[in-house]
């Protein structure tokens, strides 16, 4: 995070993302609100990026909260939301990739490893190092329910594999229970018709700490990096005063949007608006053609230089205009057009212009 | 048409020929010269690039190639959030601290403070002296670091050694070790979902040629 001082020395920080400033707002400025309360931003964030390409600090993201609600209705509510938000800003082949935070967390609490042994087999998890997993279970003694659990969680790929997996101990209840709840979550995804986009991944573990249920992110196969993810924070608002809110949402990057589409080939379409500079010695009718033009959607531009024509032109060129209109004392009679690409004048009524280059007048 | 996984090679270097030689024997052999910039390779879903071992981590995790070998304190010191799939168990070698034979410095802790230090691994030797609660000043070298005690540009330096040869040559000597490295096969996260398949296999066939 970005901190720095203010003048009274108190510390000053530049948000890094916007989960925590919705669960400020929802506290203090929206107690009496009904839940659940549905929530979006679209605003920028600040982070240190590691990356090598670009010196970017500075980011622009989308996202949405649902609050108040934890049922997985509401969970699937959001990745529905999530899908057909990537869908619809145009890219294919879309996938989410879903684990659940506190099933990992509860199954490492029964295995009774401390934090660091904790710590080395989420890295063995993440690395899908099946051998090294096989090895370090044997060496810790992991009873074989357990172990057995691990090895098929961990090569499950959609959610209701998960069904294969028998943990009847009572010790093992909070993790069924966590189980149950993606089996659940799976037949959300049904009524949705999504569920072949997501995907059951149980190594997810995000580095925000404080998801309590189910993780994801979400990405295309051209892109090697996530497009955003999220997931369910049930135990966060209440960090923020006395409302014990649960929420769940997502955040998109929309620069990683952008360039998974370039990397599935779109194209940004081009201006398709005209671009007119009015000149005339004749102001007021050169301000009354320029209204003209912009009503009717035009991009015009009054020429305010006192510069010749030819100078306009040049001018024109430079910037990248399409036309440069001149006008005489009134508009009752013909103006004179100059199309800049092809360098042809010819003398028209402006009406007949604003038709010609698709206005609405 | 459906992408080629993309794997990166070192260009050159001791880790080159065994990562070509452990791909031809997994069936994966590069059909074209490397200077081009993307060879084919004998098996058409893969295709080989050749880049600097040291950008390799990073390419894997921008996802500008799928797989890449290299060793692992690279991917430690461009500190790459990569899936380290496998153990390739080439390229043997340890990150060490060296002074010249000279030296009255026999022990990590008896190096004063701001003592220059040069390397090419200016992330994980900083984070060591960090570590080990010690204040020095890492100068940042690319490449022949062992020099730079020669030509009195730092009183020690931080270099990864393999047999140890180079750092006798120079007259120096190795005081403590900071990590042991291998080479190991990179992996872009979202890669190995898409590629899951493939990318099992491949690794099936790795371990049978090690």
């Amino acid at each position: 995070m970005f901190k720095f001082q203010d003048f009274d020395g108190k510390i000053l920080a530049l948000r890094a993302e916007m989960t925590a400033p919705v669960a400020r707002i929802v506290t203090t400025r929206m107690p009496s609100v009904p839940e659940p309360i549905r929530l979006f931003y679209v605003t920028n964030v600040f982070r240190y990026s590691q990356s090598y390409l670009k010196r970017e600090r500075e980011f622009c993201q989308a996202g949405v909260e649902l609050v108040g609600c934890n049922t997985p209705e509401a969970d699937g509510e959001i990745l529905a939301l999530l899908i057909s938000s990537l869908q619809k800003v145009g890219l294919k082949e879309v996938r989410i990739d879903l684990g659940n935070a506190s099933l990992l967390k509860d199954l490492l609490d029964t295995a009774g490893l401390n934090e660091q042994q904790k710590g080395s087999l989420q890295n063995l998890l993440s690395c899908r190092d099946s051998v090294n997993l096989k090895k370090f279970m044997e060496q810790n003694d992991f009873p074989s329910k357990l172990r057995e659990a691990f090895l098929q969680l961990s090569c499950c790929r959609k959610l209701d594999e998960v069904t294969s997996i028998s943990l009847n101990a009572s010790k093992y209840d909070k993790a069924n229970k966590h189980l149950g709840s993606l089996l659940e979550l799976q037949e959300i995804l049904v009524d949705y018709d999504i569920e072949d986009m997501v995907f059951f991944d149980f190594s997810l573990t995000k580095k925000i700490g404080y998801y309590t249920g189910m993780v994801f992110e979400a990405s295309v196969p051209n892109l090697g990096l996530p497009l955003g993810g999220g997931g369910r924070y049930d135990k966060f608002i209440e960090k923020f005063g006395k409302l014990k809110l649960p929420a769940t949402g997502f955040a998109l990057e929309i620069g990683k949007l952008l360039q998974a589409l370039m990397a599935q080939g779109f194209e940004i379409p081009e201006e398709t608006k005209a671009k007119v500079i009015v000149s005339s010695k004749f102001r007021n009718t050169a301000v009354e053609a320029v209204k003209l033009l912009r009503e009717a959607g035009v991009i015009a531009s009054l020429e305010v230089t006192r510069r010749n024509l030819e100078k306009t032109m040049e001018y024109g060129k430079f910037v990248g205009t399409d036309y440069v209109v001149s006008v005489g004392s009134s508009l009752k009679n013909p103006v004179t057009v100059y199309d800049i690409k092809s360098n042809v004048s010819r003398s028209v009524m402006l009406e007949t212009f604003l038709r010609e280059i698709g206005g609405q007048s | 048409m459906k992408k080629k996984i993309r794997i990166a090679i070192p260009n050159k270097g001791r880790l080159k020929q065994p990562a070509i030689k452990l791909l031809e024997r997994a069936g994966i052999e590069i059909l074209e010269e490397e200077r081009t910039y993307v060879s084919r390779t004998s098996d058409p879903r893969f295709e080989a690039i050749f880049a600097r071992a040291y950008d390799i981590p990073v390419y894997v995790q921008y996802g500008a190639v799928d797989l890449g070998i290299t060793g692992h304190d690279l991917i430690l010191e461009r500190d790459a959030d990569v899936l380290e799939l496998l153990d390739l168990e080439f390229g043997k070698c340890t990150l060490v601290v060296a002074v010249p034979e000279t030296s009255t410095i026999n022990a990590v802790n008896e190096i004063p403070a701001l003592t220059r230090v040069a390397t090419e691994f200016p992330n994980l030797a900083r984070k060591y002296f960090e570590e080990n609660e010690m204040q020095v000043e890492v100068l940042e070298v690319s490449g022949t670091s062992e020099l730079a005690p020669k030509l009195g540009l730092a009183q020690i330096i931080v270099d990864i050694s393999s047999s140890g040869e180079t750092l006798r040559k120079n007259n120096l000597r190795v005081i403590a070790s900071i990590l042991g490295s291998t080479t190991r096969l990179a992996c872009n996260k979202i890669a190995y979902r898409t590629f899951e398949k493939e990318i099992t296999e491949l690794l099936a066939r790795l371990r049978g040629g090690l």
